[in-house]
C-alpha cells in the first residue's frame, strides 16, 4: 500500500467504526459500511486532496443512508442490540440513556448523521453541511428538527416526566 | 427535565467506545478491487451480451438466453428446483404480476456467481430456488446512488427482492445490471466463521439464524466460508421477472 493509504486506515479505522456504528446501531454492519467507504476511498486515493476525512465521511454517510433506503424486499435488518450496561450508573440513568438512545435511533439517518457528525464527532455545522452535502441552511435546520425530534419523543417526555417526580 | 447538548455528547461517546470494531486492510483492498473489477466489466463488453453469467467460482448449467428472446414457459426446468412463472409485486393498492424473463440455473453451491440481466422496466424482480431449502443464500446487487445492498436467508423459497422506480439506479434501464449471488450448503459452519469475525451479536445473547442472516452480509464471512466449504453438488436456481418496457 502506497501514499500513506495504510497508515490512514490504521489510525483512522476505529474512529470511523464507532462514528460508523452511531448511525447503523450494529456493530458488524458498522464495519461492513466503513470497509465499503474505504474501499471506494482506497480506488480514489490518488486523486483525493488534503485531508480524506470529509470524503470518507460523505461516503459512509451515503452509503448508509441509501442502505437505510433500499426497497429491497427480505433484506435483513440491522438489529439494534442491547449493550452492557455501565456499572457506574445508577438505574435511573440507564433508563434515560436508554430512552434517548431509542429517541436517536427514531431519527431519519440524515438527522442521525447530522447529530453524529456534530455531537460526536465534533464538526462545525459548516463542516457538517459539506460532509452530507446539503446547504448550512438545511443542516440546521435538520439539526433543530432532530433535536426537537429528541425533545419530544414519548420515551423522552415520560423519562423527564418520572424523573421530576422524585 | 430535558436533556442538555452535553448529555447528547456523553451518551454518544459511552455507545461509541463499548464495542471494538476493526476493519482489516487487506479486506479493504480486496473489496476495492472488487469493485474496479466490476466497472471495467460492466464498462467494457458486457453491454453486448444481453443476459449472461459471469463465472467466478462455480459452474453454471446453463445460460439464460436474452429477455426479448425469451419465451414465458421456458422457465420450467427439466430437473432441480423450478422457478414461480411469475412474482406478484403488491405496494399499497398497486398489484403488479412480473413474468419470469432470464432463468438461470446453477448444479454446484459453495461458490459466488455474478448475474447479468437487461432490465426493461423498473420493477425488476428476483427469486432464488433451491433443492435443499436450508441453504443459504446471499444476493448483493448496485442501488440507487451505487452502493450495495443485499440480502441473506436460508433457500425457502420466498428469497428475493423487487425495484421499483424508488429504488432503482439512474441508469436502470441504460445498460445491464447485475446481481451477485453466494450460495452455502445447508451444514455451511455459518455460526462458527460469523462468531470468529464478527462475533455474532443477537439480541438472544447467542448466535441464532437472525444473527447468523446479519452475519452473512459481511463480506470476510463470505469469503471464509467459501473457502471452508469448496464448491460441491447442488441444485439452485435464481429468475429475473420484469415487464415489458411498454408498460413501465
Amino acid at each position: 500500500m502506497d501514499d500513506g493509504f495504510a497508515e490512514y486506515v490504521a489510525q483512522r479505522q476505529s474512529r470511523l467504526c464507532r462514528m460508523a456504528y452511531l448511525l447503523t446501531r450494529d456493530w458488524g454492519t458498522a464495519e461492513d459500511l466503513v470497509q465499503t467507504a474505504l474501499a471506494r476511498a482506497w480506488l480514489a486515493w490518488r486523486r483525493i486532496e488534503g485531508n480524506p476525512d470529509p470524503y470518507v465521511y460523505r461516503i459512509i454517510v451515503n452509503t448508509h443512508t441509501s442502505w437505510w433506503r433500499r426497497r429491497w424486499r427480505g433484506e435483513v435488518p440491522a438489529e439494534t442490540l442491547p449493550e452492557t450496561a455501565d456499572p457506574r450508573d445508577a438505574p435511573a440513568e440507564l433508563d434515560d440513556q436508554a430512552a434517548l438512545w431509542n429517541a436517536i435511533g427514531a431519527l431519519s439517518p440524515r438527522q442521525r448523521a447530522v447529530i453524529v457528525l456534530h455531537y460526536y464527532e465534533g464538526r462545525t455545522l459548516t463542516q457538517v453541511a459539506d460532509i452530507v452535502g446539503s446547504s448550512l441552511g438545511a443542516v440546521k435546520s435538520q439539526l433543530n428538527r432532530a433535536l426537537t425530534r429528541l425533545r419530544v419523543d414519548p420515551d423522552v417526555r415520560t423519562m423527564s416526566l418520572e424523573r421530576g417526580r422524585r | 427535565m430535558r436533556h442538555e447538548e452535553s448529555d447528547l455528547r456523553e451518551l454518544l461517546t459511552v455507545r461509541a467506545e463499548a464495542g471494538q470494531p476493526s476493519v482489516s486492510l487487506d479486506a479493504i483492498v480486496r473489496r476495492g478491487r472488487r469493485i474496479r473489477r466490476k466497472r471495467r466489466a460492466l464498462a467494457s463488453g458486457v453491454a453486448a451480451a444481453v443476459a449472461a453469467v459471469v463465472l467466478v467460482n462455480g459452474l453454471p448449467r446453463t445460460e439464460g438466453p436474452p429477455v426479448a428472446a425469451e419465451p414465458p414457459d421456458s422457465a420450467v426446468v427439466d430437473q432441480g428446483p423450478e422457478l414461480p412463472a411469475t412474482f406478484p409485486v403488491r405496494l399499497g393498492g398497486t398489484r403488479v404480476d412480473l413474468t419470469l424473463a432470464h432463468p438461470f440455473r446453477f448444479d454446484t453451491v459453495g461458490a459466488t456467481w455474478t448475474v447479468i440481466f437487461e432490465p426493461t422496466s423498473h420493477w425488476t424482480s428476483y427469486r432464488v430456488v433451491c433443492d435443499d431449502p436450508r441453504a443459504w443464500v446471499v444476493t448483493s446487487q448496485r442501488l440507487k446512488g451505487g452502493e450495495t445492498g443485499g440480502t441473506a436467508a436460508r433457500c425457502d423459497g420466498l428469497l428475493g427482492g423487487h425495484h421499483d422506480k424508488l429504488s432503482t439506479p439512474s441508469d436502470w434501464l441504460r445498460r445491464p445490471q447485475s446481481i451477485r449471488v453466494w450460495v452455502f450448503p445447508a451444514d455451511a459452519p455459518v455460526r462458527e466463521v460469523a462468531q470468529e469475525v464478527t462475533g455474532c451479536p443477537s439480541p438472544a445473547g447467542e448466535c441464532d439464524e437472525s444473527a447468523q442472516e446479519q452475519a452473512l452480509m459481511n463480506a470476510d464471512v463470505r469469503e471464509r466460508l467459501l473457502a471452508r466449504v469448496g464448491e460441491r453438488p447442488g441444485n439452485w436456481a435464481i429468475g429475473i421477472y420484469d415487464r415489458p418496457a411498454a408498460q413501465n
